[in-house]
């Protein structure tokens, strides 16, 4: 139930979360994915397995691509969408904004691989999308047509929702029930913010979601290892124990 | 300037999966081939090693193997009095890149089509009679024989080790493979891949209702094996990374692992990678053509490459615009109904439904890209069509290709999209579930064609081809019904849900992966006035030009395309043998 007394969300919450290291990755596994601005530490934290929601380290820290306002936005969306609970912490510590803003600031959000030659027509959905924008650019002016709309409905910008109104303002989005003159909020949502919300949760640690493998362990999927000629016959119709302990590309690198 | 180049006998556009076995042909006659391929290679990069092979969002979502739509992409419209527009990010198809072709990142389904196939307008009219098929279904017999055909699908399914159970061995049915197969010399060269526990539970409903199941055949090798060119493979592992991925244990048949490497070492073969073909010369008076040229993108330099012979081995579409582009034959025109490139353009059919049973362990990350247990039952005309108001069907199978986790999560309906309860149903179902599937053929409509747009270009300053395609009639009553039977199996399954099971309707949507096999454009026939190549995959008006791929199908059936494709293209290696010999109409 919404209740309009709860605190909001803390803005800027990842300021707060920066450098809290896991002190309990295995010395096997490589901790450095990167350097510079975009500091990259990847953690492979095996305790995580049995307490989901004890906040684990971050993979990745510091944002490359987010506005202070758009990093407010998608913690608070993906807390939403992610919230802490018995299978996994919140959408922060899944490190799913970081997920999102790296894919954002790589090749995915400048557009690598798209068509962008015009003229540039609106036609039948089915077409897929045709507007002169990388993933990046449509991300954000999606963010500010939504934080517009939530500021006419709620009097307040999409992060400064309570949880239970943000997750009600995301679904009407979802629902394209919000309208924007400027930009169109169900297909930005539905075609491009939910795929990256479940790339996430789901893609490999290497990119900064899944931190710890956790969604991976939620769901038993064992990740790489694969020499399953004989687990075909094995484990036909009966669970899979890999499935508990999954391997990422960075438990390998 | 353009460069001319030194004439090679033999110049193949295209260096995938059919310009491997016309290579393999050619060469061991010692006939002098130049493959040209627009790709690298793909074999020691970061997609054919462990650990980034197992990337699923960079090879899969991200569509890492596949032609880079910021290049050259397609336009669309659904009809003709809609405006195209490009397909800015394409999901429904995707061809691939590089050495291989799209047969690096296939399934590895290896089908045979049905014997009646080739000869389908024939089979038709005899069955139903004339007026069976309707005046806007241009289905032709394609000018050869099914039976003219099967050494040819022997040698590939040997060179190919693929794994599967024989249905028909020389007309006697056999016991666990399809009733309805055409008739084979032996049995599959390999045994079947193990079966899923999706494919037992479908086994079971299906011979419950009197269907016949078998295995999927397939190409993911289900032992070690060695073909006759001593090429090997390795045992399939079950690692569920097959389509979109290239198999780090070569144990899925593709031309990098089996072909190439072989060709490289032979004399007389050449690959040039990155070199991609604008086009080729024509001389329309004297109906040849001269040779290639390509662009060499490491270099940014336009070549001439002269040729006795060249073969249009690219993917479909390229196909179709190398000859739009060079106007080499007579476009179809969809107002008169004449003129044939372009022609027949036809797409597959499908549709799904997922069935949840909580207390069988689906596993789906044990599996490969073909683990499928199939019935035949309702495919293309294995069934009485009378009074059922369309022609054609699709193979029903229950398929387990893999549990990558970012798209093969099955969710029951209303499941929420996100939240505490999404999550709980992702862990009460992820192992607890599967997928149902129909490939259903698609037959050739007036309207659905290719030709070249009049607006967009590619990143080299040529038109994109446009496609006027939409799902007709015929084919959504086809999906209809067939999708049906699939959905009264699911029901019989003894499931705890069984999700929807939507029928294939228009509009066509580029936005959702279907299948690549994409067919037409170019086809074969005995009758030029229907026909783009000859019975020998012989351009009409260009005696020394030959076409090979799914783009001669003069239709799409509910199988694969790669049987049949394959068996042509080994065909066409000794048509060609004989072509250089003694240059004339074949």
């Amino acid at each position: 139930m919404s209740d309009d007394t709860t605190q909001p969300p803390p803005r800027r919450h990842f300021l707060r979360q920066v450098i809290t290291v896991a002190g309990t990755a295995s010395l096997s596994s490589p901790l450095a994915v990167g350097a510079g601005a975009g500091a990259a530490i990847a953690a492979t934290n095996a305790g995580a397995a049995d307490a989901p929601a004890a906040a684990p380290s971050p993979g990745l820290i510091g944002y490359e691509s987010f506005s202070a306002d758009e990093a407010a936005f998608v913690e608070t969306m993906v807390n939403v969408m992610c919230p802490a609970d018995q299978f996994t912490p919140n959408g922060v510590d899944c490190g799913l904004a970081i997920f999102i803003d790296r894919q954002l600031s790589g090749a995915y959000g400048k557009g690598a691989g798209r068509y962008m030659s015009g003229p540039w027509l609106q036609g039948k959905p089915q077409l897929g999308l045709q507007l002169p924008l990388t993933p990046e650019q449509f991300f954000k002016a999606g963010v500010e047509a939504a934080n517009r709309q939530s500021g006419k409905k709620f009097g307040k910008t999409f992060d400064q929702l309570a949880p239970a109104d943000a997750d009600a303002f995301l679904a009407a989005i979802a629902d394209g029930k919000v309208v924007d003159d400027d930009i169109p909020l169900g297909s930005w949502f539905n075609e491009l913010v939910y795929p990256l919300f479940t790339q996430a949760c789901y893609a490999d640690p290497l990119y900064g979601g899944n931190n710890n493998k956790v969604f991976w362990k939620m769901l038993g999927y064992p990740g790489l290892p694969a020499t399953h000629t004989l687990d075909m016959v094995n484990y036909r119709g009966k669970p899979f124990p890999g499935a508990k302990d999954p391997k990422s590309i960075l438990d390998f690198s | 300037m353009i460069k001319k180049l030194e004439k090679r006998t033999v110049v193949i556009v295209g260096g995938g999966l059919t310009a491997g076995l016309v290579s393999r042909q050619l060469t061991a006659q010692g006939i002098d081939v130049l493959v040209l391929e627009r790709g690298g290679d793909h074999s020691n990069g970061a997609e054919a090693k462990l650990p980034s092979q197992r990337d699923e969002l960079r090879w899969d979502v991200r569509q890492g193997l596949v032609q880079k739509w910021n290049v050259q992409t397609y336009t669309l419209r659904h009809s003709r009095s809609d405006t195209s527009l490009p397909v800015r990010w394409m999901e429904a198809f995707l061809p691939g890149e590089g050495m291989g072709g799209a047969a690096n990142h296939w399934n590895g389904h290896t089908w045979r089509w049905a014997e009646y196939d080739p000869t389908l307008r024939t089979h038709y009219t005899n069955r139903y009679g004339a007026k069976a098929i309707p005046a806007n279904m241009p289905l032709q017999d394609w000018g050869v024989t099914y039976k003219e055909m099967e050494p040819y699908h022997d040698l590939f399914e040997k060179l190919f080790g693929i794994s599967g159970k024989a249905g028909n061995i020389n007309g006697k049915k056999q016991a666990g493979g399809n009733p309805f197969e055409a008739p084979r010399r032996g049995e599959y060269p390999q045994k079947p891949l193990e079966i899923t526990e999706a494919g037992s539970i479908f086994r079971q409903t299906a011979e419950k209702l009197g269907y016949h199941p078998f295995p999927t055949p397939a190409a993911n090798s289900s032992g070690v094996y060695t073909n006759p060119d001593g090429q090997k493979l390795g045992q399939c592992q079950y690692c569920g990374h097959c389509e979109r991925f290239i198999c780090e244990a070569q144990a899925k048949a593709s031309p990098e692992v089996l072909l190439y490497p072989m060709l490289k070492e032979r004399k007389g073969f050449e690959i040039r990678l990155n070199s991609h073909v604008l086009g080729v010369n024509y001389d329309e008076k004297a109906k040849r053509v001269t040779g290639v040229r390509y662009l060499d993108l490491h270099s940014g330099q336009e070549y001439e490459q002269p040729a006795d012979v060249v073969v249009l081995g690219a993917f479909t579409m390229t196909n179709t615009k190398l000859l739009l582009l060079d106007k080499i034959g007579t476009p179809y025109d969809p107002v008169t109904g004449k003129g044939v490139v372009g022609k027949n353009f036809c797409y597959q059919t499908t549709s799904s439904v997922n069935v949840f049973m909580k207390d069988r362990w689906t596993n789906p990350f044990l599996s490969t890209g073909s683990t499928g247990t199939v019935i035949d039952d309702f495919n293309n005309d294995n069934f009485d069509h009378t009074g059922l108001g369309f022609l054609g069907g699709g193979m029903i199978s229950a398929n387990m290709f893999s549990g990558r986790p970012i798209v093969a999560r099955r969710l029951p309906p209303g499941t929420p999209r996100w939240g505490t309860k999404w999550k709980q149903a992702n862990v009460d179902w992820y192992a607890h579930s599967f997928g149902m599937s129909i490939q259903g053929s698609c037959y050739p409509h007036t309207e659905n064609f290719l030709d070249l747009d009049p607006v967009y270009k590619d990143a080299y300053g040529q038109p994109l081809v446009r496609m006027t395609f939409d799902w007709r009639d015929n084919e959504t009553k086809m999906s209809a019904y067939v999708t049906k039977k699939m959905e009264d199996i699911a029901k019989a399954m003894g499931a705890d849900i069984v999700g929807p099971a939507v029928p294939r309707k228009s509009p066509f949507d580029i936005r959702a992966y279907q299948t690549t096999h994409i067919t037409g454009g170019t086809v074969m026939g005995s009758d030029p006035a229907h026909s783009v190549v000859s019975p020998h995959l012989q351009h009409w008006d260009a005696q020394n030009l030959f076409v090979v791929g799914a783009s001669v199908f003069q239709h799409n059936s509910g199988y694969n395309p790669t049987g049949p494709l394959a068996a042509l293209a080994v065909r066409l290696g000794d048509d060609l043998v004989r072509y250089v010999q003694r240059p004339r109409m074949l």
